[in-house]
């Protein structure tokens, strides 16, 4: 049975039979296993199952950076037995405590946002196949190691759209094994689910990769180009007098398809095209390999998504998946604006047009006869999208619809306002709207004009307004301005970084020359404002810093200027390098920050990456300095992106909302115990610093999250130069953004040598005076006091086995 | 005195505890009782209005502060004793009875929060509030769920008098 492998045989005698076998469960994995141990050694865990991580890694993980459980509610509503009162972490009536219903609660987000980018994984694959076939390679740039997280996963390292389907029916299976834990009360251990969510979490970057490593190789995407272009952003580069055609999600196989209608129809330069969220990222990277001028634009994030409708601007809208709002056709519908849906996961509720001729679809939209349809038939959708755009511009231009409210409403609305106080009980920005309002009324609408930049777009207010006030449009008209001048410069996604980049930073990042990595990642819903994503990204990258950035991430770093009139992207080189602003793309390239830390560790380190996740993990968390920022972080996607990147090392830094993921991972630094490591060259004990104090924990501002990030970015095995380094921008920072010296600067001195050099002497001083460490001054040196030794050559590792003699 | 407990509307539901609305005397009562208090202040009291009268505050009742998020500027020249850490963090050191405080002299039994967003601390706290012992006292200017003890939701105006009052009080 094992021999039989997919394709098809024939039986003799029976000569008119012949059986044709697509698939036989198991068999594409055990052929591509079979290829895969030409491929040189593999590691203990290849193909994960739920428990393969969980005690040689996942526990370990877990013992020192533990699970911080903030529940978001006392009640558990999940079953017909309940709901049960958890407080005080009681036992519901299945058995559960309120410790492992949280964990249950985290687990679902990782896995929801595990299983977005599964699937969006699996309809690229299968449409890209469909159009392409299975033998399209992927060329993806100069890299050896093209499939960084499918090969640490499943030992594979496919070099076809097709050879990529084994690792796809694995997420899939295993995600189903997940889910399943889900279940009543079954799984109740807190720890359990958080070894779960870290299992989870690798799988999403699986996910991650097969989506962009699929569209980068058959849409010709950058591939790993520092050089890709830069491209107009914001609301403010929309041309009013064209048609605009809007695109909203995150899955541009539709849209490539409006592309190819507008180039063969020459309206490229007779209409806008231009999304939010990451289709728009990535429509921008279409056939950039051509390198024809970049013509569509991003307008911005999901926090922008009602505010661009209600600038009435967009003629048509097109969503597909993921981080779309659920009121789309009904905030489109009041100003005309059709709305068609263009994957079958989200349908609206729509009339499904497929089946139409196009010309009766376009005719029936027109008309308003329905709000929106769908329309899943990709060739169908490129034209009709494109058409209807033209066709509805003229019409809602005469209708009015295109115009913003007049003054004279504006004072209407505002006037209304009965200073209740309701919409700042709600905002979840806890934005002072009735303040703002009073201020309006006398006239002064700077006060509302300067909410626009914190306000989300969420419409929590206009829900209680009992007046009625179309709060949102209030502050959006109050910044016409403003929003008039939102322009800024993205670069196209470059995608992954290549193995050459990571030959010539890898020996500078893990001897600290280079302080560290920055990956700036996440969806908006940030505490102050778009900006602070900007400022956290130009303090790094003037300290040299590599900072990274995908999705609406990135595009936040390109929306503000300097006194000079520069984006960030305009300043710095889109290389991956020592001050380098590195646009990998959209939320799905996240898998290439993970790869490009995995790549240091294959490449530079020497491990072998095929099923060997802890080795890979245990040697990025001693020695890759990389921390991560979802600063808004909001989806479930963000919550499987920041685990995936929990279970590789690298801890992240999110905003205070994301306090309400209701899961942390913080370590003790008080505890000396739970900061051993084994030295691999004799398996003994040795102390280290305590760095990274935490994987996973929120920040109160952006100027609480800089100076913690730095400190993140110190790693046990950092050498002499590259701790002094570290240190140096540690210390300077908090000094700037938190105040005076940090209280525990000291636990990281080994030597003298890793003393900031401008401060040595000062802090000798300190360390002989306030910490009672002896001081040979005559030689500058350090006598006794370090409870670290400094041992260059100490090779530190939590996984016992890996110790020599082991 | 200005009645801090008659508007405890939720900014929305987190199950079924709920925590006390009380006045500033009974504040100024609760924190002169605790043994080992800790003030926790948001970046929200860099308003000078406040940061003066947290200071006060401070004072009076021989407060050490944990000036989280990036308060810490606001305390540096006022002769308190204010120690910076993130607030996450410490929520969950709060959690763990062996935790040694910022003096190196053990956990809190009593903490007194101000000047945070309103949904930061509640989650925060609801960790502390699940799983330890610890008790905590709201004295800010909204309504927190998970706090122990909070004052109503109040105006600015309102908030000032009322601690001006607890001040009197300690
Ligand atoms: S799943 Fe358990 S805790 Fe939750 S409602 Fe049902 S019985 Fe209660
Ligand atoms: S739309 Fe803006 S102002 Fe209104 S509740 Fe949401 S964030 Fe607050
Ligand atoms: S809810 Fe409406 S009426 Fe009440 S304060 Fe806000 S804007 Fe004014």
């Amino acid at each position: 049975m094992s021999k039989l492998t997919t394709g098809s045989f024939s039986i003799e005698d029976l000569e008119s039979v012949q059986i044709t076998i697509n698939n036989v469960i198991g068999a594409a994995k055990e052929a591509a296993d079979e290829k895969a141990k030409d491929l040189g050694p593999l590691g203990p865990t290849t193909w994960p199952g739920l428990a393969t991580y969980r005690d040689d890694w996942n526990f370990k993980l877990l013992a020192r950076y533990e699970p911080v459980i903030t529940p978001m509610c006392d009640q558990c509503c999940y079953c017909t037995y309940g709901p049960c009162d958890l407080s005080n972490n009681k036992r519901g009536a299945c058995g559960i405590d309120m410790l492992g219903h949280n964990g249950r609660e985290f687990f679902l987000r990782v896995i929801t946002g595990t299983a977005c980018h599964a699937a969006h994984g699996r309809h690229l694959l299968d449409h890209l196949i469909e159009v392409f076939g299975e033998d399209l390679p992927l060329k993806l740039g100069q890299s050896d190691v093209l499939t960084p997280n499918i090969t640490i996963t499943t030992g594979q390292r496919p070099m076809t759209l097709g050879e990529i389907k084994p690792a796809m029916e694995y997420t899939e299976e295993q995600l189903t094994q997940l889910l399943a834990t889900v279940h009543a009360g079954q799984e109740a251990a807190e720890i359990d689910y958080d070894s779960k969510a870290l299992f989870s979490g690798s799988l999403d970057h699986v996910g991650m990769e097969i989506s962009d490593i699929v569209q980068i190789a058959a849409l010709d995407f950058p591939k790993a180009d520092p050089e890709a272009p830069l491209i107009e952003m914001g609301v403010g580069t929309i041309d009013k007098e064209k048609p605009f055609l809007c695109v909203i999600g995150h899955n541009v196989g539709g849209v490539t398809y409006m592309m190819d209608y507008m180039e063969e129809h020459d309206l490229t330069n007779k209409m806008e095209l231009g999304g939010l969220c990451c289709t728009a990222i990535d429509l921008t990277r279409y056939k950039e390999a051509d390198r024809r001028a970049p013509y569509t634009k991003v307008i911005g994030s999901m926090s922008q998504e009602l505010k661009i409708i209600r600038t009435g601007l967009p003629d048509v809208i097109v969503v597909d998946e993921q981080c779309v709002r659920g009121d789309i056709v009904p905030e489109a519908q009041k100003l005309g604006i059709p709305v068609i849906a263009s994957n079958a996961k989200i349908m609206y509720g729509l009339p499904n047009r497929d089946a139409q001729d196009v010309d009766a679809t376009i005719e029936e939209l027109k008309s308003g006869a329905i709000p929106g349809a769908v329309i899943l038939d990709y060739d169908k959708l490129g034209e009709i999208a494109v058409r209807l755009t033209q066709v509805m511009h003229p019409i809602r231009e005469a209708a009015g619809f295109r115009k913003i409210a007049s003054d004279e409403q504006m004072k209407e609305w505002v006037d209304k306002c009965a200073d209740c106080g309701s919409c700042y009980l709600v905002c979840p920005e806890e934005l002072e709207i009735p303040e703002a309002m009073k201020h309006a009324k006398k006239g002064d609408y700077s006060y509302l004009e300067d909410l626009h930049d914190q306000c989300i777009g969420c419409r929590r207010c206009e829900q209680v307004c009992k007046k009625e006030i179309p709060i949102l449009s209030v502050i959006e008209k109050a910044a016409q301005k403003i929003i008039a001048e939102e322009k800024g410069l993205i670069r196209a996604g470059r995608g992954q970084v290549s193995d050459a980049e990571i030959r010539a930073e890898g020996l500078n990042l893990v001897m600290g020359t280079t302080p560290g990595i920055i990956a700036i990642i996440g969806c908006p819903n940030y505490g102050d404002g778009a900006k602070s994503v900007y400022y956290i990204a130009e303090e790094f990258l003037k300290r040299n810093f590599i900072v990274v950035g995908t999705g609406c991430g990135a595009m936040d770093m390109g929306m503000y200027k300097d006194e000079n009139g520069q984006t960030l992207y305009e300043r710095f080189p889109g290389g991956f390098q020592s001050g380098g602003l590195v646009n990998i793309g959209s939320c799905v390239s996240n898998a290439h920050i993970t790869g490009a830390a995995q790549k240091v560790a294959g490449i530079f380190g020497g491990r072998t990456m095929g099923g060997n996740l802890a080795e890979i993990a245990d040697y990025v968390l001693n020695r890759v300095g990389a921390c991560g920022l979802a600063w808004g972080a909001f989806s479930q996607k963000a919550a499987s992106i920041g685990t995936g990147c929990n279970i590789y090392g690298i801890p992240a830094v999110l905003g205070p909302h994301s306090s309400k993921y209701r899961r942390a991972l913080i370590a003790k630094n008080y505890d000396d115990e739970k900061w051993k490591v084994y030295d691999a060259r004799n398996g003994e004990e040795m102390n280290i610093p305590p760095a990274p104090e935490f994987l996973l924990i929120t920040a109160e501002t952006w100027q609480e999250a800089i100076p913690m990030m730095a400190k993140a970015c110190i790693r046990p095995s950092d050498n002499s130069m590259g701790r002094s380094i570290k240190l140096t921008h540690w210390m300077e920072l908090h000094e700037k953004y938190i105040g005076g010296m940090p209280d525990d600067w000291w636990k990281f001195i080994r030597t003298e040598a890793d003393l900031p050099l401008a401060k040595r002497a000062d802090l000798m001083k300190k360390l002989e005076g306030e910490y009672g460490w002896e001081i040979d001054w005559k030689r500058k040196k350090i006598i006794s006091g370090p409870k670290i030794k400094f041992d260059v050559s100490a090779q530190p590792t939590n996984l016992k086995r890996l110790c020599k003699g082991a | 005195m200005v009645d801090t407990t008659k508007n405890t509307k939720l900014f929305t539901s987190y199950g079924v505890t709920t925590s006390k609305a009380i006045n500033p005397d009974m504040a100024a009562k609760m924190i002169s009782k605790a043994k080992r208090p800790l003030l926790v202040v948001g970046t929200g009291v860099l308003r000078p209005e406040i940061l003066d009268r947290a200071v006060k505050i401070a004072k009076k009742a021989n407060l050490p502060i944990a000036a989280t998020g990036s308060s810490l500027h606001g305390f540096l020249d006022k002769d308190v004793n204010a120690k910076y850490i993130n607030v996450h963090q410490l929520g969950f050191y709060l959690t763990d009875p062996a935790w040694p405080g910022l003096d190196g002299k053990g956990n809190y039994d009593t903490i007194i929060v101000l000047e945070f967003k309103k949904y930061y601390i509640n989650q925060v706290l609801s960790g502390t509030k699940n799983f330890s012992k610890v008790k905590s006292i709201s004295i800010g200017k909204d309504y927190v769920q998970n706090a122990t003890m909070s004052f109503g939701t109040i105006s600015r105006e309102e908030h000032f008098v009322a601690l001006d009052e607890l001040i009197d009080l300690l």
